[in-house]
C-alpha cells in the first residue's frame, strides 16, 4: 500500500499537458540519471529518473507522456489513465507533480482537477515563470493555492528558478501526504452517471466516486479490470443508458465552469495583440514560403549530415582499422585474433560509425522541436501525408531516412497515432540512406554510359543517381498507401495540433536528447549488430574441412603457376577460402534463386553479407575478386569490368545485371541495425519481419522484372 | 468580419472570426473541449495549409492546427 509511511522507493509522477515544459523540468530534476524504455506491454516511451531528496530514500521520478484529460485519444494518453487509475500497479505514484504552462492555466487546469478528484497528493507547478515578467503576466500564487487546495509553485525550468523550493515541497509531500488530501471534489458525477455508479460503485476497485466513474468509462480497455468485471460494467452501462461521450462532455463543461472563475481571479494577462510568434508564422507557415523554407531547412540538414559527419566517421573507421591492425600485429595469428579483429572490432566499428550521424540528426531535430518548428511542419504537410496513411510528422522521418533509417525511425515517437507511426517506421527504410551510396557509385558505371549533355552540366549517370533516390521515395509512399488499406486501427486519427509559441531552445534539453538517443542506439542496436558480425565472420572464415584444405592447395598452385608476389598470393588465398567457406557454399546454394535476377554465386555472397549492412557489399566484392585494398572503389570497378561468365565468356556486369542489382539495393531491407531498431520501437518481432519480407519481395520482383526486360 | 448567424467554422475564410456556440459532432467534441476549444471561446481562422485540408486557427490566445472535418463541427456566430 502507498499510504501511511514513506515507501521504500517512493514513486513521483510528472504529469501535465503536452507543451507544458514537463520534460524540460524532468531533465533539470534528474540530469542524465535517466532510464528510457517502454512502459510494460505498450510501445509508449517511459522515462524514469532518480531524484535524491534530503532525509528520504531515493525517489523514482517518472515522466508520464503529455495528456490533455482523463479521456484519452492516443496510446500516450491511455497510458497515463491506465497507470493513474490502478492503485495496485507498480507505477502508481505516491505523489504527483502537475506541470502547467503559466500562460495557459485556463486550459491546463482541466486534467489537474480530474487528477485531484482521484485523491492523489499533488503539487501544482507553474512552469515558464520566466514569461511572468516579460509578458506583463501576474499570478496570485497564494490565492490560487488556497482555491485549488494544493501547494502552488512558480518555476522556470528554462532559467533554473524555483527548483530548490520544489524539491523541498516534494519532500514535505512524501513525508505527510495526508496534509495534501483534497477536502472536497471539484466535480460530482451528474444525474446521467449516478444510476450506473450506484450499481457499480461496490463492484469496482475504486477509491472514490470519481475513480469509479473513470473505471466505468474506460473499463473496455483498461488492463487491470478483469474480464468478468468488464462484462458487468458493460451490462450496467447499457441497462442504465450510460452514454460515455455525453457524460464526458458534461463533466468537462462542469469542470471548466468551476475553475474558470478561479483562474480569472488569480491570473492577469497584459496585452492581447499579435505576438512575435504570430508575425513569425505569417512567413513560416505561409502557403508558398512555408514549404520552400521547409525544403531549404531539410537540405541544410542533409548537407550537415554528410559534411559534418564525414570527419568523425572517418576518424572512427581509422581508429578501429588501426586498432584491428595493432591487435593483429601484437597477438599470435589464429582463430582468436581473427575473431577479435574481423568479428568484434569490425562489428563494434560498424556500430559506432553511425553515431556521428545519429547525434547530428537528433541535434537538429531537438532544436526544431524545442523552437516549436516541428509542429508547424506537421501542420503544413498533414493533408498531403494523410492521403498515404501517414501523419504530418512523418515528413521529418522520411527526410532523415536519406541519411540513415535508424535515427529516422527513432524520431517517429512524436507521432501519436499508432497506425500512422507504424506505417512511417515500415516505409522509412525505403528512402535511400547513405550506406547505399558506395553501392550506387560502383554499379551505375555499368548500368549507364558516361554521356553528358549541356557541356557536361547534366550527366546521364548523375540523372540515374537522382532517379534512384526518387525511386526510393516513390516506393515508400506507395507502400504506405498499400499498408493504409491493409492495416486496421481502433484509434481515431486527429490533427488538433497545438502550435506552441516560438522559443529559443534550452540547450540542456538538446544535449540530453542527443546523449540519450545515441546511447540507446549503441547499447540496444549494438548488441544485435555485434552478434550478426560475429556470425558473418565465422561463416566466411570457416568451411567444411576438406573443401577448405582443397582451396588452400589450389591457391598455392595458382600462386606458383602465375608466379605471384606474397601479397597477390594472400589475395588469391582469401578469395579461394571464401569460395570454400560456409558463406561460399551458401552463395552456391542460393544461386538458382538469384539466377533469374542475373546474379552468379559471387554476387550471391555479397548479397548475403549485405543483409547485415549494405556497405559490406563493397568489402565483400573486394574479398571475392581478390582486390587487396577494400576502400579502392575504382580498382574494384576495373576488376568487375573484367569479370567474365565462365560458360558464355560474356561480361558478368552487363547493363541488365547492373540495373537489376541497383533496383535490388534500392528496395531490399539489408540492414540489421534498422531491423533491430524497428523491433525495439514496435516492441515485437512481427513488424521487423513484415518489413523485411515486403521490402525484399519488392526488391526481388523489381530486380527480376528489370533484368528480364533488359537482357 | 463576424458572421450574423451561427455557421460551421469550416465555411470561414482566412481572417474571419466569431464566438464558438456549440459543436455538432459528439465524437470530436470531447477532444476539442480537452484541448481548450469550448463554447464562448473566440475563434479566428488565420490561414489555410499549403496543401489544403487543414487550417491554422487561433482560439483565444492559443494557436491550433485543425483538419477540415474538425473545423466543420464547430458552430460559430
Amino acid at each position: 500500500m502507498h499510504h501511511g509511511q514513506v515507501t521504500a522507493t517512493p514513486v513521483v509522477g510528472l504529469v501535465g499537458n503536452p507543451n507544458s515544459g514537463k520534460s524540460s523540468l524532468f531533465n533539470l530534476l534528474t540530469g542524465l540519471r535517466q532510464r528510457i524504455g517502454n512502459f510494460p506491454g505498450v510501445t509508449v516511451e517511459k522515462k524514469a529518473g532518480m531524484l535524491t531528496l534530503p532525509g528520504l530514500p531515493t525517489v523514482e521520478l517518472i515522466d508520464f507522456p503529455g495528456a490533455y484529460s482523463c479521456y484519452p485519444t492516443s496510446l500516450d494518453e491511455r497510458l497515463v489513465v491506465q497507470e493513474l487509475t490502478n492503485p495496485e500497479g507498480d507505477l502508481f505514484p505516491d505523489a504527483i507533480i502537475y506541470v502547467a504552462d503559466i500562460t495557459k492555466l485556463d486550459k491546463h487546469l482541466l486534467l489537474f482537477t480530474q487528477l485531484r478528484d482521484l485523491d492523489l497528493p499533488m503539487i501544482l507547478v507553474l512552469n515558464m515563470a520566466d514569461l511572468m515578467d516579460a509578458d506583463g503576466l501576474t499570478v496570485d500564487l497564494a490565492k490560487l493555492s488556497q482555491e485549488l487546495g494544493v501547494p502552488v509553485l512558480a518555476v522556470s525550468s528554462r532559467e533554473n528558478r524555483g527548483i530548490g523550493e520544489l524539491k523541498t515541497t516534494i519532500a514535505d509531500l512524501l513525508r505527510s501526504p495526508e496534509n495534501f488530501r483534497p477536502e472536497h471534489p471539484f466535480y460530482e458525477p451528474g444525474a446521467s452517471a449516478r444510476d450506473v455508479l450506484s450499481e457499480l460503485r461496490r463492484e469496482l476497485p475504486a477509491r472514490n466516486d470519481y475513480h469509479a466513474l473513470l473505471l466505468t468509462h474506460h473499463a473496455p480497455w483498461l488492463k487491470h479490470i478483469p474480464e468478468q468485471l468488464r462484462h458487468k460494467v458493460q451490462n450496467a452501462r447499457v441497462s442504465h443508458g450510460f452514454h460515455s461521450l455525453r457524460a464526458q462532455v458534461e463533466e468537462t463543461m462542469d469542470r471548466y465552469n468551476t475553475f474558470e472563475p478561479i483562474v480569472k481571479q488569480t491570473v492577469r494577462h497584459a496585452g492581447d495583440g499579435d505576438s512575435l510568434s504570430d508575425r513569425i508564422d505569417t512567413v513560416v507557415t505561409h502557403p508558398l514560403f512555408g514549404p520552400i523554407l521547409f525544403i531549404a531547412l531539410m537540405l541544410l540538414l542533409f548537407q550537415a549530415l554528410f559534411a559534418w559527419a564525414s570527419v568523425p566517421m572517418d576518424l572512427i573507421e581509422l581508429i578501429f582499422g588501426t586498432l584491428g591492425e595493432a591487435i593483429r600485429e601484437n597477438l599470435p595469428a589464429g582463430w582468436f585474433t581473427d575473431l577479435l579483429v574481423d568479428g568484434i572490432v569490425a562489428g563494434l566499428g560498424g556500430v559506432l560509425v553511425f553515431v556521428p550521424q545519429i547525434a547530428i540528426l537528433f541535434f537538429f531535430i531537438a532544436i526544431l522541436e524545442e523552437v516549436g518548428y516541428l509542429a508547424r511542419a506537421a501542420y503544413m504537410f498533414d493533408s498531403l501525408m494523410q492521403r498515404f496513411g501517414l501523419n504530418g510528422r512523418s515528413v521529418v522521418a522520411l527526410i532523415s531516412g536519406h541519411a540513415c533509417a535508424i535515427p529516422a525511425i527513432m524520431s517517429t515517437r512524436t507521432i501519436a497515432n499508432w497506425k500512422e507511426r507504424l506505417l512511417t517506421i515500415l516505409v522509412t527504410p525505403l528512402t535511400s540512406c547513405s550506406a547505399r551510396i558506395p553501392v550506387y557509385v560502383i554499379l551505375i558505371s555499368f548500368a549507364v554510359p558516361p554521356v553528358a549533355y549541356f557541356d557536361g552540366l547534366i550527366g546521364l549517370q548523375g540523372l540515374a543517381f537522382a532517379g534512384l533516390y526518387f525511386l526510393g521515395i516513390l516506393g515508400a509512399m506507395l507502400s504506405a498507401l498499400v499498408f493504409k488499406w491493409i492495416l486496421k486501427t481502433p484509434d481515431r486519427s486527429f490533427l488538433m495540433l497545438e502550435l506552441p509559441e516560438y522559443r529559443t531552445p534550452v540547450w540542456r534539453n538538446v544535449a540530453t536528447t542527443v546523449y540519450q538517443k545515441s546511447k540507446t542506439f549503441v547499447v540496444e542496436a549494438g548488441k544485435i549488430i555485434l552478434i550478426i558480425s560475429i556470425i558473418l565472420w565465422a561463416a566466411s572464415t570457416y568451411g567444411p574441412r576438406e573443401s577448405m584444405a582443397a582451396a588452400e592447395v589450389q591457391a598455392q598452385e595458382q600462386a606458383v603457376a602465375r608466379q605471384l608476389s606474397d601479397e597477390e598470393t594472400a589475395d588469391v588465398l582469401a578469395s579461394e577460402r571464401l569460395e570454400a567457406s560456409y558463406a561460399g557454399h551458401l552463395g552456391k546454394f542460393i544461386e538458382p534463386v538469384i539466377a533469374p535476377l542475373g546474379y552468379d554465386w559471387k554476387i550471391g555472397i555479397a548479397l548475403l553479407t549485405s543483409f547485415a549492412a549494405r556497405e559490406v557489399f563493397v568489402g565483400t566484392m573486394a574479398t571475392i575478386y581478390s582486390v587487396g585494398s577494400t576502400d579502392d572503389e575504382f580498382r574494384i570497378r576495373e576488376r568487375l569490368a573484367e569479370e567474365r561468365n565462365p560458360v558464355t565468356g560474356q561480361p558478368v556486369y552487363n547493363r541488365a545485371t547492373a540495373w537489376s542489382l541497383l533496383i535490388f539495393y534500392v528496395f531490399a531491407m539489408m540492414c540489421m541495425s534498422t531491423l533491430a531498431v524497428t523491433k525495439r520501437e514496435t516492441n515485437s518481432w512481427k513488424w521487423p519481419l513484415v518489413q523485411f519480407v515486403f521490402m525484399t519481395a519488392i526488391a526481388y520482383g523489381g530486380a527480376m522484372l528489370v533484368y528480364q526486360l533488359l537482357s | 468580419m463576424p458572421f450574423p448567424r451561427s455557421a460551421a467554422a469550416s465555411l470561414f475564410k482566412a481572417g474571419q472570426s466569431g464566438t464558438i456556440e456549440r459543436f455538432t459532432n459528439e465524437g470530436l467534441e470531447g477532444k476539442l473541449l480537452d484541448i481548450g476549444v469550448r463554447p464562448g471561446s473566440r475563434l479566428r481562422v488565420v490561414r489555410k495549409s499549403p496543401f489544403g485540408g487543414s487550417w491554422y486557427v487561433k482560439i483565444d490566445r492559443q494557436c491550433l492546427a485543425l483538419r477540415k472535418k474538425e473545423l466543420a463541427c464547430i458552430m460559430v456566430k
